[in-house]
């Protein structure tokens, strides 16, 4: 559904000092920069997946975004999107596309979400009973009943973004493209929007999502495609991510007496608490989980443990933090 | 997994309507969406209204300061200057609500990062500028005009059936002339990011439309009609009306008809180096 072979882009930026002067001096003389937004990046999305895109700021991700919204034009590479060239074809592709920032909004802000809604009707064409089931089903499923007739100004910020994604699916689009859809939202509206996300997704709509909320990530994306100077460092099934570190094991331990010394491999102390208190990191392809129980029982008593799999912040950090795509390989096989 | 919901995609939404029929229908519908958002706050949409065509009445006030005071512009009665003003103004009092909005719509947006919203609609990025900058305090400005058109006009004899009809055409021009002018302040707002002073330039060199084009030099003339054809605003269209000789008036209408064709191809141009603004 979704082909993108090569893509780069390139920015010319202007840099600028911060002191006074220097802002004086950009006024005559600018010092031009290319900056590589880009660099060949290469994936394949099926019908009907949900994947998570993930990057530190700056990465490339919003670029990305902009020119598979047909937004922006690329430098060099093909993009094809269900039969379309985004920036060629935008007018019959963008028809078939729905988009939701979480930071720009598509709702006008003096007049009731409906007001919105019937223009959006207005702009895509949609049959009177069409937009009218799509419409009720999208209210009724996201408590907006009362809602949508109120000015837009006065709704929270949770009501507001779930009138967001009714905007950007009165179309029914195939493809759906969300930017940090959750930003700023309390546990029940995520929660909320998550299972609706999740819903129009059983229905066969595809959705890309962007945010650097990783509960979103973890709840609702079976794949991570993860950018970083440009370039993919990471594409593969969640269950890939998770074990990406190596096969490894968040342990917080609690014991009667105090704890023997850590200081062993297959161990990496990340708090120590107290004498009796401390949570660590366990490579089990280095030290087996039993043994380690039982060594430790032996020595200091275990008063209480808990063993998890390692948090995938921790996972996303590690591939935030290098600096460039190293030689060898991050990218697994397709899951 | 198939959809549950029986509904056209996008692609089989076609409607019998002609694409200028459904142009109308959305624009119509963006004009009504604008006024609701306008009024929201009552006070300030009417008092904005009231001075937008108040401050349009300043001209034609210099007008009568003038005549009042014993001098004139050369070749011209009084009503017939003021004809003239009523005439511009009605060109602006047209351009400004139902169109020119685009050119502040496009400079805001590309600053604040909301273009991309318009370039994820189906529909072309000049109409979605557009629809999308209904001005309703402008209406003042055609209130203005209107009024000013009718009080000049008391002081004319009755003119022949050919006369308004040269006016209908040559006012006709002197909104794609307008239309032209949004277009490359449009353009240059996509690249030129958050330079409100485009407008301003524009406000003034505008200005020239509300005098007689007699009152200036053959040069200054000749750049008005040749080069920016700022005679078609005002000066030409109420000549035509009062039946008085004009002379070039087919070249400035071919530059203006020039002037649209290469502001589109500039609008378009410039949104091919739209960079939007950071994620």
């Amino acid at each position: 559904m979704i082909k993108v072979d090569k893509l780069s882009k390139t920015y010319t930026t202007y840099e600028r000092g911060g002191t006074f002067r220097d802002a004086l001096k950009s006024l005559v003389i600018r010092k031009k920069k290319m900056v590589e937004a880009l660099k060949e990046v290469s994936f394949e999305i099926g019908e009907g997946e949900l994947i998570g895109f993930l990057g530190p700021n700056g990465a490339g991700k919003s670029t990305t975004l902009k020119i598979l919204t047909g937004i922006l034009y690329p430098t060099s590479g093909e993009v094809e999107i269900m039969g379309y060239v985004p920036w060629k074809d935008r007018r019959k592709y963008v028809a078939n596309i729905g988009a939701v920032f979480g930071q720009k909004s598509q709702l006008l802000f003096d007049i009731p979400p409906m007001d919105s809604f019937l223009l959006n009707q207005s702009i895509y064409n949609i049959p009177e009973q069409a937009f009218r089931k799509t419409m009720n089903e999208m209210v009724d499923m996201l408590d907006l009943e009362n809602i949508v007739r109120k000015p837009t100004r006065q709704l929270s910020l949770g009501e507001r973004m779930k009138c967001e994604f009714i905007m950007a699916m009165l179309h029914r689009p195939k493809v759906v493209f969300l930017d940090e859809p959750t930003i700023g939202l309390d546990v029940i509206a995520k929660g909320k929007i998550r299972d609706f996300i999740h819903e129009q997704n059983k229905k066969g709509t595809t959705f890309i999502l962007t945010t650097h909320d990783l509960e979103d990530v973890e709840h609702l994306a079976k794949r991570v495609i993860v950018v970083n100077h440009g370039e993919i460092v990471f594409d593969n099934s969640m269950d890939h991510l998770r074990k990406y570190l190596g096969d490894k094991k968040s342990v917080h331990v609690t014991t009667r007496n105090p704890l023997p010394s850590l200081d062993q491999p297959g161990i990496l102390i990340r708090k120590q608490l107290s004498n009796h208190d401390a949570e660590l990191e366990l490579d089990l392809s280095k030290l087996k989980l039993n043994e380690f129980i039982k060594e430790l029982n032996e020595k200091s008593i275990i008063n209480d443990m808990s063993i998890e799999s390692l948090e995938i912040e921790n996972i996303i950090k590690d591939l935030y933090g290098q600096e460039k795509p190293n030689d060898t390989p991050l990218i697994l096989g397709k899951p | 997994m198939a959809r549950t919901v029986d509904l056209p995609s996008p692609d089989e939404q076609k409607s019998n309507a002609g694409p200028l029929f459904q142009w109308f229908k959305i624009y119509i519908h963006g004009m009504k969406t604008a006024f609701a958002s306008r009024m929201a706050y009552r006070g300030d949409f009417f008092m904005s209204m009231f001075i937008m065509m108040v401050v349009e009445l300043f001209g034609p006030l210099v007008t009568l300061l003038i005549y009042h005071n014993g001098a004139s512009f050369p070749g011209w009665e009084r009503h017939e200057v003021l004809l003239l003003q009523g005439v511009f103004l009605l060109s602006r009092g047209i351009a400004f609500p139902f169109f020119m909005g685009m050119v502040w719509n496009t400079i805001s947006r590309v600053q604040e990062g909301t273009y991309d919203l318009l370039l994820i609609k189906p529909r072309s990025i000049l109409q979605m500028s557009i629809i999308t900058a209904f001005d309703s305090e402008d209406l003042g400005k055609l209130i203005g005009g209107i009024l000013l058109f009718i009080y000049a006009l008391k002081s004319v004899p009755s003119l022949p059936l050919v006369n308004w009809a040269s006016f209908l055409l040559l006012f006709i021009f002197s909104l794609i002339t307008m239309f032209a002018f949004g277009l490359f302040m449009s353009g240059l707002g996509i690249v030129w990011i958050g330079n409100y002073r485009i407008y301003d330039i524009f406000m003034s060199v505008m200005d020239f439309g509300l005098y007689p084009r007699s009152i200036f030099n053959k040069l200054f003339q000749t750049i008005i009609t040749w080069v920016i054809p700022i005679s078609l605003l005002g000066s030409f269209p109420a000549s035509a009306l009062l039946g008085k000789q004009i002379t070039g008036v087919l070249g400035a209408m071919l530059c203006s008809i020039f002037f649209l064709l290469v502001g589109l191809w500039f609008f378009h141009r410039m949104v091919r180096n739209y960079t939007s603004a950071g994620g």
